[in-house]
């Protein structure tokens, strides 16, 4: 009952656990304000998913939740165009790279540990920071101490750079190199990883090009549309490794999800969606990690001889 | 329904079969003669794996009573060849990752021997290993890399494709159901590979191979499921572009419906 078979990936899945995927992933992005592709590709590989398709398709859902949080921002004036794209240019590049890297490593044979790899680091680091400072952060308001600020306008090694732009939105008259580095690494990070890439485009605008908060969260937004898009355009071309299917699965769930996700977000205090964020980024990277050093029940396994391997 | 369609089958093949034997009075050499229940497969979005019968039927047969049975029948369906790459996992670092591998060019995407009692007793090493019954009788190419002594890979190949049961073997699965009437079903898992299959059934009495008998079936995506199949690796930026497009649009609708307001 109510099983389907995915084309690509070649099995068969039930309907309402992927649809059940899609909406928990989107009311996890609605609550949080972040993609969710970070733990949608791991869920994806944990269901049975194989990881090349789970980051693909995963990349695909990223598209449509970006695109209405997007248009959200853009009502309210939040993204800079310009900063936008000169980061989709840079993570165009960095794209690229991350589908060929994960074509041939598929073919090789270290996908799937290349890629729980980078996951385990990345969710990693990620998760103990926000766990720490949203820890700190519940500690202050609990003991009453307001919130410090940073100095606005503090110059750093950043603004000696050559290449300088005006971003008029941003109210920031920077080089053009520190976005589009930035671009690149998160290009290449949706590649490798299906995600968007949030998680690491906000805190570098925020902390190392000073963007006004305001303005970061829609033009990241803006951004992960454009990598996301041509992120599963290339795995389609290069990889065949896209399951439209299963995508459409996921659209359906995580645009209802989203939808009560944000209403419940809104009952719960910023520092507390932090921790509860940061406790499930640590959850999945734990739960990642024990799959790369608990010895395997198989030590063989099979895959079908791909082309140029 | 399977059910229903063997019966309707098995009627006129049975009548078939009777008069036949009172038709041979003089003991001729048997013919086998062979048939599946269904010979073209689907593959589209409820598919879950199917289970197939195959026929089998003895001309001139010398029996004349199932009990009797001086007859031993062997059934192999076998799916079309690809290439397949067997990996070892090793330790690096503290991180279980693929090292060592093989590679097989020609591995039967399903195979399944079937027999109506277990088929090495039914006829001898040599006879079985020249019909390429069995698993260690199939031959999956000149195989490349590996250390060639060791036949972990291969071994390992065999275990995981049974795993994932697309090698089956399993004895008795062949019954007779007249004097020359026998049968054997098979399951087709969820992941069987799209293509030709070819089916084998084999008669034996004593030991000897009387005769044997071959058919085909064809295993296919149809309807939605070809049609994504066929766009996503012939047409592929065509598919990738329509993916983005169902997303935006997916993404659109959300905003219209729940963010206008915003």
């Amino acid at each position: 009952m109510f099983q389907v078979y995915l084309p690509i990936a070649e099995i068969s899945v039930n309907l309402l656990v992927m649809l059940g995927l899609g909406a928990a992933i989107g009311f996890l992005s609605g609550m949080f304000g972040v993609g969710g592709g970070f733990l949608l590709t791991p869920l994806l590989m944990f269901s049975g998913i194989p990881p090349a398709i789970a980051v693909a398709t995963g990349a695909n859902q990223i598209v449509a939740s970006s695109v209405s949080g997007a248009l959200v921002q853009w009502r309210r004036g939040n993204i800079d165009f310009r900063m936008g794209w000169v980061l989709i240019v840079g993570g165009i590049a960095g794209a690229v790279g991350g589908v060929l890297l994960v074509g041939l490593l598929n073919r090789l044979g270290h996908a799937d540990v290349f890629i729980s790899l980078v996951y385990v680091i990345f969710l990693g680091i990620i998760g103990s920071l926000m766990l720490v400072e949203s820890l700190r952060a519940v500690w202050r308001t609990r003991s009453g101490m307001a919130a410090t600020g940073r100095k606005p306008g503090e110059h750093t090694w950043i603004h000696r750079l050559p290449l300088k732009m005006r971003f008029q939105r941003s109210r920031l008259y920077i080089s053009a190199i520190p976005p589009l580095i930035l671009g690149t690494v998160v290009g290449l990070l949706a590649a490798v990883l299906g995600v968007g890439g949030g998680f690491i485009v906000v805190p570098a605008m925020i902390y190392l090009l000073r963007v006004p908060t305001h303005v970061v969260v829609g033009t990241s937004l803006f951004q992960i549309i454009f990598i996301t898009a041509v992120v599963t355009v290339l795995y389609a071309v290069l990889n065949h490794s896209l399951d439209i299917l299963l995508a459409l699965l996921l659209v359906i769930g995580g645009v209802v999800g989203g939808q009560f996700g944000a209403k419940a977000g809104q009952r719960l205090k910023g520092e507390q969606l932090r921790l509860l964020l940061a406790v499930m980024v640590l959850a999945v990277s734990i739960r990642l990690l024990i799959g790369l050093v608990v010895a395997p029940d198989d030590l063989y396994s099979l895959a079908p001889l791909t082309a140029g391997s | 329904m399977m059910r229903c369609a063997l019966h309707l089958f098995l009627a006129p093949l049975l009548l078939l079969a009777s008069v036949q034997a009172v038709a041979a009075e003089a003991p001729k050499p048997e013919q086998v003669q062979s048939d599946i229940s269904t010979r073209e497969i689907s593959i589209q979005s409820n598919f879950t794996g199917i289970d197939i019968v195959l026929f089998g039927s003895i001309d001139f047969s010398g029996t004349l009573s199932p009990e009797e049975g001086p007859y031993d029948a062997i059934m192999t369906v076998r799916g079309p060849n690809r290439p397949i790459v067997v990996r070892k996992k090793v330790r690096i670092a503290g991180v279980w990752t693929n090292g060592p591998s093989k590679t097989f060019p020609s591995v039967p995407g399903f195979y399944a021997v079937l027999a109506s009692r277990p088929f090495r007793a039914i006829a001898p090493k040599d006879t079985l290993r020249k019909l390429g019954i069995g698993f260690s009788n199939l031959d999956f190419g000149k195989s490349a890399g590996g250390d060639g002594a060791d036949d972990g890979f291969r071994a390992s190949l065999i275990r995981l494709q049974q795993e994932h049961r697309l090698f089956q073997e399993s004895d008795d699965a062949v019954s007779f159901i007249g004097r020359s009437l026998f049968k054997g079903s098979i399951d087709l898992p969820v992941n069987v590979p799209i293509g030709r299959y070819t089916t084998q059934v084999f008669l034996f009495r004593d030991a000897k191979l009387l005769n044997q008998s071959q058919s085909s079936l064809q295993v296919d995506k149809v309807g939605l499921e070809r049609a994504v199949y066929t766009l996503a690796f012939r047409h592929s930026l065509a598919y990738g572009l329509l993916a983005v497009l169902m997303a935006v649009t997916a993404g659109l609708l959300a905003y219209a419906f729940f963010h206008r307001r915003d």
